[in-house]
């Protein structure tokens, strides 16, 4: 089976989380799987062509005319397309940052830079694991459920769970905006834990209720302003989405 | 890429490959000159434009996702900058603790660079997994998982930790937690030697330049992280963190999505090397013995060598400083516990803050001195710069590459090509963190 892990405008944390998370299964993957593209790990097999493979994992979003290009190639070369990572599955903060940018400006002209976007909104994405940056235990979870041909799935619960689960004291009962309740888990509610809020990385939970959200906000006596602003942060396109459903 | 340059070109990298992010670097006569456009083609985030408008507590959080690499230096210089600026001062203890994420954050990037970007190139295979030295990438591989590991536990994530928050830490770091995993580190110096030998005697090309050198310098230390450091130049000369600021002018470039950082109108070297030629007397024992068995040049693939060096520093660095943690509890900043001149931080938060100021932070992150400048105003940030040290090296990765051409000509473009690539990567540019300085 043949594998290929791609990465267009980002930090490149997403594939870097995998190499170190890893550790020696690196390896038991480059023995299980014709690897032909991963620039972090090998050089590319047909140079800069982008390769046929049967899972590719791509890193990113789209702000570059050689990121469209390239997502284009991989979209036809690659038989499931699993969007790594937020930005590649939201757009992430460079979503809502890049909204009120001048891009007729000659040099962002020039460079052939737009707006960011996701992979959905260029092409058909087949899967999509979020995080910011992903888990690589999901990862493995979601590979192991492709090859052997089950539905990879994704986290059914919110950040609140993991953060219940763990113990951990409310952070919207001491009156500090925390997203937990909307956000998608899978994270072990990593922010929270350590007392910071849950600024919701991993896009919304399947049951994100938008108004049972602002109405808790208001029985607790927390202006929604700071709320609706972290939402746009990470949450990008889907935030755009959820708060017009919302409304 | 559109806007392309004037003049025939003689060497085209293409994209570059094994290195953290998307660049290209063109050869090519102009006007009778060889000159030299490292662009980059990495897509701007717009993230410091981001953080303009937001709330102070953002601005580690928001860092961070600079770079998938050095993250960690990203949200700690945010941290620093923003308390900075409305002039909350820390204690000892979590200036203590972020040194040690900071050393833990250095080794795990330079030995994934060494390890997985450098090494394949040259020794022409194709992969890291090829290597013939099995022990090699088991040892490398043992390294990364534990410095990965270390992030982890002090961090509370692997990438983009949540605990650096301004003000100091999110959770209670109890000292004693943390010796466990460092003392564990013991166990891996035999590895971390292995790898440092390896690299040492590694045979790289020659490739010397004169050309200023920039490092911190920490009194008595080896710089990485610093409550205050001056920046030092092979010139001799001394320069404030301030005056280091004021000396970065902003270049655009048409061919690449980053600015360039130019250092007084020219060229500066930052990283790994310029750190050991400047600073190696305060290198920790090992890795000082390790250092004098270099000659160290003006040469950048040497770079390669001096973070192998490195590698064995922040490993000793981390076990000493293992041995003052046991002592060290930092509870989590507490409303009037980092009670500064305008505002209070209360993990991270920092409620109804009218502060108002400008502050700034360099540490040698590690591909050399990183600077996050902000200004704040009533509570919320006002704007926010990050020069990173691969938009000040751009420079000198053109001259070199310029220099090289003209002298090598006659090797033909094919193995120029390749010379220039492996040339480049020593630098260990990070794309992704240049394009912070973006050009919108």
């Amino acid at each position: 089976m043949r594998l290929a892990f791609y990465a267009l405008t980002s930090c490149e944390g997403c594939l870097t989380t995998l190499i170190t998370n890893l550790g020696p299964n690196v390896e038991v993957l480059w023995k299980m799987f014709d690897i032909d593209y991963f620039k972090l790990v090998r050089e590319p097999v047909g140079g800069t062509r982008i390769p046929k493979a049967d899972i590719a994992f791509v890193e990113g979003a789209v702000v570059t005319d050689r990121d469209r290009r390239t997502l284009t190639e991989i979209r036809k070369n690659s038989s499931f397309v699993v969007a790594l990572g937020t930005c590649a599955s939201s757009g992430n903060i460079a979503y809502t940052a890049s909204r009120d940018v001048d891009f007729e400006a000659k040099h962002l002209r020039d460079l052939e830079i737009s707006p960011a976007e996701p992979l959905s909104s260029l092409v058909a994405v087949d899967f999509e694991l979020s995080g910011c940056p992903v888990s690589a235990e999901e990862f493995t979870e979601a590979l192991l459920r492709l090859i052997n041909s089950i539905e990879p799935i994704q986290p059914d619960f919110s950040v609140c769970y993991e953060c219940k689960s763990k113990g951990n004291p409310c952070l919207l009962d001491a009156k500090k905006v925390c997203l937990g309740p909307l956000a998608m888990g899978g994270c072990g509610a990593a922010c929270p834990t350590v007392g910071s809020a849950c600024y919701s990385c991993r896009g919304p939970a399947m049951e994100a209720d938008l108004k049972a959200y602002l109405l808790t906000l208001e029985k607790k006596g927390i202006g929604k302003e700071k709320a609706l602003m972290m939402l746009r942060m990470f949450t990008g396109k889907k935030a755009k989405e959820l708060l017009k459903d919302g409304r | 890429m559109g806007g392309s340059g004037k003049g025939d070109v003689i060497v085209d990298t293409n994209e570059l490959r094994f290195i953290e992010g998307h660049a290209r670097l063109q050869v090519r006569m102009a006007g009778g000159d060889t000159v030299a456009e490292f662009q980059n083609l990495e897509g701007p985030r717009f993230l410091t434009k981001y953080l303009v408008g937001k709330p102070i507590e953002m601005a580690p959080m928001v860092a961070s996702r600079i770079c998938g690499l050095c993250y960690t230096a990203h949200s700690i210089n945010a941290a620093e900058a923003i308390e900075r600026a409305l002039g909350i001062e820390v204690s000892k203890e979590v200036r203590e603790l972020r040194n040690v994420l900071y050393l833990a954050n250095n080794l795990r990037s330079h030995v994934m660079h060494l390890l997985y970007l450098t090494l394949p190139s040259i020794k022409g295979v194709i992969s890291v997994l090829r290597l013939r030295d099995k022990d090699l990438y088991e040892a490398g591989t043992r390294l990364l998982t534990k410095s990965t590991e270390l992030i982890e536990v002090w961090g509370g994530r692997s990438v983009h930790v949540p605990n650096v928050v301004v003000g100091g830490f999110g959770a209670v770091m109890n000292g004693r937690q943390l010796v466990s995993s460092v003392h564990e580190l013991e166990g891996l110096m035999n590895d971390a030697r292995k790898f440092a030998d390896y690299a040492i005697e590694l045979d790289l090309p020659e490739l010397e330049r004169y050309r200023p050198l920039g490092s911190l310098r920490n009194p008595g230390h080896y710089p990485t992280y610093a409550e205050d450091a001056s920046m030092v130049l092979n010139d001799g000369s001394l320069l404030t963190s301030d005056e280091y600021y004021d000396s970065i002018t902003e270049v655009t470039k048409y061919y690449s999505t980053s600015k360039h950082a130019y250092f007084r109108n020219s060229e500066l070297t930052v990283g790994a090397l310029s750190r050991v030629i400047l600073n190696r007397r305060h290198l920790k024992p090992e890795a000082k013995s390790f250092a004098e068995r270099v000659e160290w040049r003006m040469n950048p693939f040497l770079i390669i060598k001096a973070q192998a060096v490195e590698v064995v520093h922040y490993m000793e660095e981390l076990i000493a400083a293992g041995q003052r943690l046991g002592d060290i509890m930092v509870e989590p900043s507490k409303e009037g516990a980092a009670s500064g001149v305008n505002c209070s931080a209360s993990q991270g938060e920092i409620p109804d803050c009218q502060g108002t100021g400008r502050g700034f932070f360099v540490a040698e992150a590690p591909r050399g001195a990183l600077c996050h400048a902000c200004e704040v105003e009533n509570g919320k940030i006002k704007s926010y710069k990050v020069y990173t040290p691969t938009a000040v090296n751009s420079k000198s990765i053109e001259l070199d590459a310029a220099e090289f051409v003209k002298k090598f000509r006659p090797l033909g473009v094919e193995k120029m090509r390749y010379i220039l690539e492996d040339m480049t990567r020593a630098y260990d540019p990070c794309l992704s963190c240049a394009v912070s300085l973006d050009i919108y």
